[in-house]
């Protein structure tokens, strides 16, 4: 988020004040098993308003713009639309009402051009001309605001561009409400500021936006109200006009609970495990950090600004273009592609546990001895009975629910998954550690667990930690880089109150002034 | 909203291989039954004179044990290397090679005494088999060749080249045109190893073994089935994807290979086209059912060896085409296919208020062993964080 | 010494040679546009060429024969779409087990009909377009099936890329999710491109046996349908290098033979080789130039239930 306010230039911002509500979402419920996402939620969306939802993570917005957009259908309530009690079946009777969501994940054809995919479905008669077709959404994008090649192939644009496309396909539809889910998370600054600008624009001809977000600044910057979820229920809303400050609002979002902490215990740092000077290539520009043998280091930033491509290399995956990287004491090229079995090795826990950790229908020793079968062999042969009864006493050690070693990885939930993957790979005895996101999708207990595990381990080893929730960064590391379109902004220790504070500026690629 | 819904299963039913394979076999038969009434075949006495000719006397299950053999080591060649997702479909070819392998040994030391010749012709065999399925695997291993279409290809090609030698320099002059070699002398033939079934079985035998201690014991064997399960977590784990991909097709290659010694060298006594009947298709078929089983493997052999001795039966008495088998295998292998959907999902009851069931693993598609690559949908894009959240 | 005299009559067997080849390219490529990997497309255009065959023989009437080749190869490509989309078959081994099929069926019914004659298409001379030097002597000296053949790659074309039905199975076969959440049915996509596109791969086997010969025999397609599959790869799934391929490997062919026929001292099983072999020549030359980026996105992947 940049430091300069944004100006809010609406010309229209009460004007359709006087106008019922569009959609009024009335004791909303939905449960899931056990677990009751939304509890009671009543709410109104109006025409030319923007209203934000706030909440943290697990607070209940995205199920309740599920239910809004048709995704889910809703334990009990309903949900009116210009007055009347509608039923959503599917995304497509929403769309058909005039609400449309636009995902985190896009829902766009590659190999087709900007047009293609915003008319697809759409088209008028049988016989299309591209020439027209780029017209219209030329036509679409001015009038909201919107610039974009409407010849463009997809695969060629930006985040932010293609948020613009998904925006428009909405449109197109006529859609009343537009529900956007978190959608800064992949813009950058001046991305961002466009698509505010769209936003306001949407909002003075009629249109009703929903956004969720859990960033306040941009909340504050763009919204005409705001609605805070806290344990699926809303507990305040406000119009922006008596809005109170920030340290209010973010009190009231985390509310009694203390953010979650976690009670580090200094430890001497030993030797160097992982050295990189100058990194640059595929996306990273030079690159230098010194990681050691007690010392956690996470690089905090947005996803996709080069974390991946780092962690590869660190990994093996993926061969230094230029730089030094030295791990363990060995250069890269000595280290790969055949690791030291004894002694030195290097764990890596992926961020994607179900598709690269594991494999979904194999049973867990299996599992297990996916990175262990080393430890376990003698000349060509593997002994499974050791690895059954080293799983075994892993699965206890670790609590992982349901302990039967038959049973498939599919069969676990999430923090389940992570504690087999995180003991499996803590039983390598290794001197370094890459977790990536650790905690993603990981409900309290399981995040705490996983903390506790990471950081007991500096005992023996030195952990990398990527993550994009600066909370776990600063609970967990000694120092922390933010890392911005492929280089570190800055490398600091956490005691350095100063540069805490605008880690958020840094992640949005500002420098200290 | 309809009743009910679709739902995968969390696990796969395990049990379910053999009841669908019956319920596919009825369901085929039943099929093919219609197709020879429209022949004019009285299709009844079609069915008995298949299980006849398959089980029903000593000389039919000598028959049945014998075809086995060959179907036997290409399946567990093309199991293999369809559990590494390797779609090996030159079983056939490799088959061809392997018996052109073994007579090249016959015919070029004829007077070599039998415990030299036939170590030779299994080595030339197994290396011919085995280097006519790593030209494809090196090619998609190096050029991302498709495996399916060059295997094929050298299917084609490698009966061509049987064709070529043995309508050319092996042709015996005594054979009136004929396009065969000379008859092979006894030190190149396979014995007996009581009444008709020869040593061949011995062989399928101690391969059978020695592939399950690899598989199961072996560290090399579990990177086979793991890897092959999931080849990204493979790289992840540091397995040798890219010397796995070679050695299921070398392996493959050999077995087809040793197949078509087997063949040339018990059955015919000599190289001919006609030792090409198709069992490398047919391991396809068993492959597939068996997955990676050896026991299953050796049963459904049984089963589908059985099947071409009945149809055999069949072209015998009632003169039905031989192209009846492969209706039978064609019909089979679809209906098993589309039994094989009751392993996998399950049919559930639905009212109407449900919604996404947030189940464990719930999470992504789990795509079949398709041809194209399964992207695993991974993190979202992770939730920034606002600067100077008090 | 090359002559006109020689050439063109080469060119024209190409022609002739290469246009069931075509036929069964498209065919294949548009069902893999719409995202289905059918490789069953040797037993379609095997089982097409009987059906036409055997429909023509009982009517008299050649064209009856085509449609019924379209129907019949269609029909194995909705075996297809029911064994992939409905019961979720892997779709590469499905294929195969639909060659195995339809080769059997083809070879099954027409025992009775082998070395069987019976009319067919024959060429004429197309008014006007056949007077043109050179050119006339090598395009338009055909049967009819040959001059339908010309507009079909435009047909392709138009269709994927101008109409809105073209577009939308386009999308089913890039994002079947994308597809969906716009409304359209991209499962039913999938039917329409294994059925029209068996359809197209049976009128290719119907070209067969009912213009490029015109009789019944067993093994008339000869691989053809696997070179269709592997012509779809080398053409990155549009339609103006299957014509390219088609031809070049109906060239290969037509020059096999003469060189056959004209007693060659290399053996025939050698010169029979070189289709098989050209085809992965060709694949090589195509996975050089990225042939990967130009697949249909979800080719291959079945649209699961509830998606």
């Amino acid at each position: 988020m940049s430091e300069r306010d944004i100006i809010n230039n609406r010309t229209n911002r009460n004007a359709f004040v006087h106008l019922p509500p569009l959609v009024r979402l009335e004791h909303i419920c939905k449960v899931f098993g056990k677990v009751r996402a939304n509890n009671d939620i009543t709410l109104d969306i109006r025409p030319g308003m923007i209203k934000a939802l706030l909440g943290e993570n697990g607070a209940g917005k995205s199920t309740l713009m599920s239910i809004l957009s048709g995704r889910f259908m809703q334990t009990s309530g309903t949900i009116y639309v210009d007055g009347t009690a509608t039923r959503f079946d599917s995304p497509r009777d929403a769309i058909n009402a005039g609400i449309g969501m636009v995902y985190q994940h896009f829902m766009l054809v590659e190999s087709m051009t900007v047009a293609q995919n915003v008319l697809l479905g759409q088209e008028k008669g049988f016989i299309i001309s591209p020439k027209a077709m780029e017209a219209e959404v030329t036509k679409l994008a001015e009038r909201y605001g919107l610039p974009i090649d409407p010849s463009a192939r997809v695969s060629e644009l930006s985040m932010g561009e293609k948020q613009r496309v998904e925006i428009l396909k909405l449109l197109y539809r006529d859609s009343r409400v537009l529900i956007l889910d978190e959608p800064t998370a992949v813009l950058t600054p001046t991305e961002t500021e466009q698509l505010f600008e769209a936003m306001w624009r949407m909002a003075d001809q009629g249109k009703s936006i929903v956004f969720i977000s859990h960033k306040l600044k941009e909340v504050l910057a763009v919204a005409d109200e705001i609605a805070i979820l806290r344990r699926g229920e809303i507990v305040d809303e406000f119009h922006e006009s008596d809005v109170p400050n920030e340290t209010v609002l973010a009190n009231r979002m985390v509310g009694r609970d203390v953010v979650l902490a976690i009670e580090a215990e200094p430890v001497k740092p030993g030797s160097v495990v992982l050295d990189i000077a100058n990194l640059s290539g595929d996306g990273m520009e030079s690159l230098s950090l010194t990681l050691r043998k007690g010392e956690v280091i996470a690089i905090a930033g947005v996803a996709g600004n080069g974390q991946k491509e780092l962690v590869e290399v660190v990994c093996g995956l993926r061969k230094p273009v230029s730089g030094r990287v030295e791990i363990l004491g060995l250069d890269w090229n000595k280290f790969y592609p055949r690791p030291p079995r004894k002694g030195k090795s290097l764990a890596y826990i992926p961020e994607d546990r179900q598709g690269l950790a594991t494999c979904k229908y194999l049973d867990l020793v299996d599992n297990f001895l996916l990175t262990t079968r080393h430890s376990f062999t003698s000349g060509p042969f593997l002994n499974r009975k050791e690895a059954a009864e080293t799983t075994v006493k892993i699965i206890d050690e670790f609590n992982v629910q349901p302990g039967h070693i038959e049973g498939t990885a599919r069969s676990l939930s999430g923090g389940n998954l992570q504690k087999l993957v995180i003991g499996r790979e803590f039983f390598r005895q290794p001197d370094i550690i890459v977790a990536e996101n650790p905690t993603q999708g990981l409900d309290i207990s399981a995040t705490e667990e996983v903390w506790q595990r990471l950081l007991e381990a500096r005992n023996r080893a030195g952990i990398l930690l990527i993550t994009s929730e600066l909370n776990e960064a600063l609970q967990l590391a000694d120092y922390i880089a933010v890392m911005y379109r492929g280089r570190f902004m800055d490398v600091f220790h956490k005691s350095d109150a100063a540069k805490v504070e605008s880690i958020g500026l840094m992640m949005a690629g500002v420098t200290a002034a | 909203m309809l009743g009910f819904r679709i739902a995968k299963r969390q696990e796969p039913l395990q049990w379910g291989s053999f009841f669908i394979f019956f319920a596919a076999l009825a369901l085929s038969l039943g099929i093919s039954c219609l197709l020879l009434a429209i022949q004019g075949k009285p299709f009844m006495r079609a069915l008995l004179l298949l299980w006849e000719g398959a089980f029903a006397h000593g000389y039919s299950l000598e028959d049945t044990a014998l075809k086995s053999i060959p179907i036997f080591l290409c399946s567990l060649g093309v199991a293999v290397c369809f559990r590494m997702q390797v779609w090996n479909i030159g079983a056939e070819g490799q088959y061809a090679l392997g018996a052109v392998g073994a007579t090249w040994a016959v015919l070029t030391f004829p007077d070599a005494p039998a415990w030299a010749l036939m170590p030779l012709m299994f080595a030339a065999a197994a290396a011919l088999g085995a280097a006519w399925a790593a030209i494809p695997a090196f090619l998609r291993l190096k050029f991302e060749l498709n495996e399916i279409i060059s295997t094929l290809m050298f299917n084609y090609i490698g009966m061509l080249l049987l064709e070529y030698y043995v309508y050319g320099d092996w042709k015996d002059p005594a054979s009136f045109g004929f396009p065969m070699t000379v008859m092979f002398p006894d030190t190149a033939i396979i014995g007996s190893m009581f009444g008709r079934i020869h040593w061949g079985a011995a062989v399928c035998a101690v391969v059978a073994v020695m592939l399950s201690v690899f598989l199961k014991r072996t560290r090399l064997g579990f990177e086979l089935m793991a890897g092959g399960e999931n080849p990204r977590a493979a790289r992840y784990a540091r397995m040798p994807y890219n010397f796995l991909v070679m050695l299921v097709m070398v392996l493959c290659g050999a077995l087809a290979g040793w197949a078509g010694l087997i063949e040339t060298s018990a059955t015919l006594n000599r190289l001919q086209p006609n030792v090409m009947v198709g069992y490398g298709y047919t391991a396809i078929v068993v492959a597939w059912l068996a997955r990676l089983r050896i026991t299953s493997i050796a049963v459904f052999s049984i089963l589908l060896a059985g099947l071409r001795v009945g149809v055999e039966n069949l072209q015998l008495e009632l003169q039905v085409p031989a192209a009846f088998a492969g209706i039978m295998q064609g019909l089979l292998l679809i209906t098993v296919l589309a039994g094989q959907f009751f392993n996998w999902y399950e049919i559930k009851r639905v009212s109407g208020m449900e919604g996404e069931v947030d189940t464990p693993g719930n999470s992504g598609n789990a795509g079949n062993a398709g041809n194209a690559s399964n992207t695993g949908n991974t993190g979202d894009a992770r939730n920034a964080v606002n600067g100077g959240q008090e | 010494m090359i002559t006109a005299e020689l050439i063109i009559p080469i060119l024209a067997a190409t022609v002739q040679s290469g246009t069931p080849i075509l036929y069964a390219t498209l065919g294949e490529m548009l069902t893999e546009r719409s995202g289905v990997l059918n490789l069953g497309v040797e037993g379609m255009m095997i089982f097409g060429a009987f059906g036409a065959f055997l429909f023509t023989y009982f009517t008299g009437n050649p064209w009856v024969g085509l449609f019924m080749a379209g129907i019949f190869a269609g029909v194995l490509g909705l075996l297809h779409g029911l064994v992939c989309q409905v019961f979720q078959g892997n779709q590469v081994v499905s294929g195969l087990a639909l060659t195995i099929l339809g080769v059997g069926l083809a070879d099954f019914l027409g025992t009775p009909y082998v070395g069987v004659a019976t009319t067919g298409f024959t060429p004429f001379e197309f008014p006007v377009l056949s007077s043109i030097p050179v050119i006339g002597g090598i395009f338009f000296k055909h049967d009819a099936l040959v001059y339908l053949s010309y507009t079909l790659p435009l047909i392709f074309w138009f269709f994927m890329n101008r109409t809105r039905w073209g577009l939308a199975m386009a999308a089913a076969g890039e994002h079947p999710a994308a597809c969906s959440a716009a409304g359209l049915n991209p499962v039913l996509m999938r039917w329409a491109g294994v059925f029209f596109g068996g359809f197209l791969v049976g009128l290719g086997g119907a070209y067969l046996s009912l213009a490029y010969t015109h009789l019944w025999t067993n093994n008339m397609t000869g691989g053809r349908g696997w070179i269709a599959v592997a012509l779809v790869i080398f053409a990155f799934w549009r339609p103006g290098r299957a014509v390219f391929g088609a031809y070049l490997f109906g060239g290969i062919m037509a020059f096999q033979m003469r060189l056959q026929a004209l007693g060659a001292t290399l053996p025939s099983s050698l010169l029979l080789m070189l289709p098989y072999a050209l085809t992965i020549i060709v694949l090589l030359f195509s996975s050089a130039r990225g042939k990967g980026r130009a697949a249909p996105a979800a080719l291959g992947v079945n649209i699961e239930p509830g998606e």
